[in-house]
């Protein structure tokens, strides 16, 4: 016998499925995703539907990804194609150690792609042992070795994601980003 | 003093989401509490107690999350605790009764017996229901560190995207710390370990001196760590780093070859909750008639199939002290190892679940326990909490960690995937709300200032890691979501009564008499970081390590 009032607490209640306000967050998974969400209001819907002539189902909307190897340094750019109902993406970008920018808009004849909403910045995690080595902090080679090597033994093994986010991405040209 | 050949530190983080609910006779939740207090915290206190009591030297460190400190606070938890634990009591005496003149099963209902007397000794008779004080007088003691944690165990690095939220975050759980045991917490549990250089300012402005990381938020540190995870590092925000050791970690938690999983060890599954009838055990189930643990087994894990024997105390006993030797000489050869490569001794960091300790392991305290007796008076390897080895004077290297956490693949990915990524839209809209209503209504009193106070409780609540978690592991996944969503409901009426200057009274008390926790709460911990003057620094407790 189950108890009512143990069943009572599996009531889930709504919560807002539009908050009214135009956003869109960007958040690091892990060092080959990261993950996008969004809400147009009407209002700039309008605005990006009277840019390209037609509805926003008719729109050819894309996520347009941005890439930097530090906050400012643009090292390029891809577009992910969306469908007009979504309101969230996982975004394969398979660089750790980057930073990210995502826009929001769609791709207009003869004006390229239209950006409607830009999203915070956001940085990858690095998936290896850092490449900077302070001078005044180093360990001799081979007793580096030693170190790193018994370390990696009993670590999380990094491969899985390599080999999962491993796919390479092309990137356009900086002008196009 | 001989300087040892190297350092070990443990930390055991002990957390569980505030779970009350005075609107059922029973909860199934509020188990999770009670059964953490009867086979965690209360036979972990006792080994560090029997251990103080002998003179053993042991240096130990126990982060309290914020909501379970609460929790062990609550009267009414409390009180409902009592009923729980003379509940076990009671059924204890029915099987000694039961197993009476069974010489292989009236040994075990002794065992149980003892060990819920005993519990009952120490939550009743020395410290009068306040549990929070035995670990209090452990710390004073010099034996315990305990360290503070998020205020509800927010996962900082995806509420990060309103700067404030982590803010706030850290600074209930800071300032929560401080009212129940007098003095600032020197170092903070970083949530699920979870770590982003985004709350470096954060955690320097707040005067704390250290956190722990996962092995690659250390390993992969840059500039390079010199030491590997064997030294702390120093953190841009003037903290020191602790990474998680590897082999550590591996021999207490990997599933093939860890101690737990030893076939002497008492197997978890078996219990009498579902083998009894409910004739029998139905009143004693929690919620009553509901099949499920009771904490009374009487098996050994025995090998991989359902085949399983009576569990033997002394034998279990003996393997667990086998263990224990084991974990010390591998520690020495550890240290040998990275000894011979690095300039100054090694610090094995070993950062544990409580609740592993005594409920899923439940040799693991007395483990522990054997393991600190014998590294007793032996200077090779010597127990340190991390101010102890702050406080050594290392010199540290400079270097900024890397985003990870301790969670499965060791980034954000158990806390965001498709099967809670719709949650964070929700809890980012309402911080943004409640940085606005922080900033604007500064000086807030009365009816105003209680639903004010209420609203940041509510966003607190929904913001705890564990929701998420539990969504993702796929058990108890609804009770998650109907959390989540109370506590944001709950927060967005009272942000829209607050706007329309109308807060529903009558309501507002009985949500606040409900969702009771941080009592001295102060709203503005979530105003907008730019209108705000940083809090003042905690008065300097000992410096941590120069940098060089």
């Amino acid at each position: 016998m189950r108890s009512g009032a143990v069943e009572g607490l599996t009531t889930v209640e709504k919560l807002p499925s539009f908050y009214g306000e135009d956003r869109l967050v960007l958040l690091t998974r892990d060092p080959y995703w990261l993950f996008a969400y969004w809400e147009v209001t009407p209002a700039t819907r309008q605005q990006l539907e009277m840019e390209g002539q037609r509805s926003w189902e008719h729109l050819n909307l894309a996520l347009r990804v941005k890439r930097y190897a530090t906050a400012m340094e643009n090292e390029g750019c891809f577009h992910i194609p969306i469908n007009h109902t979504a309101d969230n993406w996982c975004i394969e970008v398979g660089v750790p150690d980057r930073y990210y920018r995502v826009e929001l808009g769609a791709q207009i004849p003869e004006k390229g792609f239209v950006a409607l909403l830009c999203s915070n910045t956001v940085k990858t995690p690095r998936d290896e042992i850092s490449n900077v080595i302070d001078e005044n902090w180093r360990l001799p080679d081979w007793q580096a070795r030693r170190l790193y090597r018994r370390i990696a033994r009993g670590s999380i093994s990094s491969l899985e994601m390599a080999i999962r986010g491993g796919g390479s991405i092309h990137l356009e040209r900086r002008d196009e980003c | 003093m001989l300087t040892p050949k190297g350092y070990i530190s443990f930390i055991f983080h002990a957390h569980l989401p505030y779970v009350r609910h005075p609107e059922y006779q029973q909860s199934l939740e509020e188990k999770w509490f009670f059964e953490a207090l009867t086979e965690c915290y209360i036979p972990l206190l006792r080994v560090f107690q029997e251990l103080a009591e002998d003179n053993i030297n042991y240096a130990v460190t126990f982060s309290l999350s914020p909501t379970l400190l609460s929790m062990l606070e609550d009267p009414f938890l409390q009180e409902r605790y009592t009923a729980y634990l003379a509940g076990l009591q009671q059924l204890a005496r029915k099987e000694e009764e039961r197993t009476a003149g069974d010489v292989r099963f009236a040994p075990l209902a002794a065992m149980y017996r003892e060990r819920l007397d005993y519990a009952a000794y120490l939550f009743h008779e020395k410290y009068a229901r306040r549990l929070v004080n035995a670990f209090r007088d452990l710390q004073e003691k010099g034996k315990l560190e305990i360290i503070t944690s998020a205020a509800t165990h927010g996962y900082l690095p995806l509420l990060a995207v309103q700067k404030e939220a982590a803010y706030a975050q850290l600074v209930a759980g800071i300032d929560y710390y401080r009212r129940i045991f007098g003095k600032a917490s020197r170092g903070i549990w970083l949530p699920e370990c979870a770590y982003d250089p985004v709350l470096e300012d954060m955690l320097g402005e707040l005067g704390l001196q250290y956190f722990i990381t996962a092995t690659h938020g250390v390993l992969y540190a840059s500039p390079r760590p010199k030491y590997g995870v064997y030294s702390p590092i120093l953190t841009p925000g003037g903290l020191a780093a602790f990474g998680r050791d590897p082999e550590t970690s591996h021999q207490v938690w990997s599933a093939r070859e860890g101690y737990p999983g030893d076939y002497l060890y008492r197997e978890f599954y078996r219990d009498i909750g579902y083998d009894l009838e409910l004739d029998y055990i139905g009143e004693h189930l929690h919620p009553a008639y509901l099949r499920g643990n009771t904490g009374f087994k009487y098996y050994r894990i025995t090998g991989p199939d359902n085949h399983k024997e009576v569990y033997d105390r002394q034998q279990a006993l003996q393997k667990a002290r086998e263990h224990a030797a084991n974990f010390k000489f591998n520690r020495e050869k550890q240290v040998e190892y990275y000894g011979g490569v690095m300039d100054r001794p090694p610090l094995v960091v070993a950062p544990y679940d409580a609740e592993l300790f005594g409920h899923w392991w439940f040799e693991g305290p007395q483990w522990l326990d054997f393991l600190c007796r014998m590294m007793h008076g032996q200077q090779y390897v010597e127990m340190i909490t991390p101010s102890q080895y702050l406080d050594r004077g290392y010199a540290l290297q400079l270097s900024t960690p890397n985003i990870s956490s301790w969670g499965d693949k060791g980034y954000h990915e158990v806390w965001l995937n498709a099967k809670n990524d719709w949650l964070y839209r929700h809890l980012h809209h309402a911080a943004e709300r409640m940085v606005a209503l922080a900033t604007a209504y500064p000086q807030a009193e009365g009816v105003q200032e209680e639903a004010l106070k209420q609203a940041a409780r509510e966003l607190l609540l929904a913001q705890s890691s564990d929701w998420p978690f539990i969504m993702t592991a796929g058990t108890m996944e609804r009770y998650a979501q109907v959390r989540v969503s109370k506590h944001l409901n709950r927060f967005l009426a009272l942000e829209r009564q607050i706007r329309e200057n109308n807060v529903d009274i009558p309501w507002l008390r009985a949500i606040a008499a409900a969702d009771n926790l941080f009592p001295n709460l102060d709203y503005r911990i979530f105003q907008s970081l730019e209108s705000t003057v940083p809090v003042e620094k905690e008065e300097a407790g000992a410096g941590i390590g120069g940098i060089s």
